[in-house]
């Protein structure tokens, strides 16, 4: 029994194209892109920790009225850092999972 | 999750107590108090708090609120008579005015404004707890 390449090839092609066309299309369908995301994120992050800093120093120099107000800044910003710290071992991990992809 | 609204509830709760035990504190130390410079005699205050008012659009989205403190409220306590006659602030009859304040119902307030105040810290790290255990999503 013989295979008929030349039928075989056509449709393939035809599938690859599509795949193309959709991961091109999705930044666009998106409209946002990554670099600006993360550099937003990483504002907020740092924007918690001068925060906290800042609570910090206040307390140093007497003029917080409340002392849970600053322990309520620290622990905001430990947790936006932690969360951050998450979302770049996230990043990380998938970064490697691509170069173990073997082609 | 937003796990910050959690934070300014028991914060807002934190801050009501924090008021309360300022206040059994001035009533405490005010026990011995004569008269003050207007000539009245000092009385015991108390914090009134309440469910804290809506802003406009956490009305609209029907958010969650913390507590507030409402006003400080003078007791209508009488004052408490001393037969003391040499004493600067007697009146004619030799008695002084101290201030009606209940040691053991201020101790109360402390203790109850205490014991609130770590309930409201205990939320605040079991939700710190959960944000936290959120993280670890997948990890």
């Amino acid at each position: 029994m013989a295979v008929d390449p030349v039928a075989f090839l056509p449709p393939v092609r035809e599938i690859q194209a599509e795949a193309r066309r959709e991961i091109q299309a999705e930044p666009g369908a998106a409209g946002a892109d990554f670099g600006p995301w993360l550099a937003r994120s990483l504002g907020q992050v740092n924007q918690d920790l001068v925060r906290a800093d800042q609570a910090v120093q206040g307390l140093a120099a007497g003029e917080t009225e409340n002392l849970h107000q600053v322990m309520i800044a620290l622990e905001e910003a430990r947790l936006s850092l932690q969360l951050a710290a998450q979302v770049r071992n996230r990043l990380l991990e998938a970064y490697q999972e691509v170069l173990r992809m073997q082609v | 999750m937003n796990y910050l609204q959690s934070f300014a509830i028991s914060a807002s709760g934190m801050t009501v107590e924090k008021t309360r035990v300022d206040v059994t504190a001035v009533n405490l130390a005010n026990a011995s108090s004569t008269r003050s410079a207007d000539g009245s005699t000092f009385r015991p205050l108390r914090v009134v708090s309440a469910a804290s008012t809506p802003q406009f659009a956490g009305l609209l989205e029907g958010a969650l609120r913390g507590a507030e403190v409402r006003s400080l409220k003078e007791l209508e306590t009488a004052p408490r008579l001393a037969y003391e006659p040499g004493h600067p602030d007697a009146d004619e009859r030799g008695f002084v005015s101290y201030p009606g304040i209940n040691p053991v119902s201020e101790m109360m307030n402390l203790l109850t404004a205490v014991r609130i105040y770590e309930a409201n810290v205990a939320a605040l790290g079991s939700a710190k707890a959960m944000a936290q255990r959120t993280l670890e999503l997948g990890g």
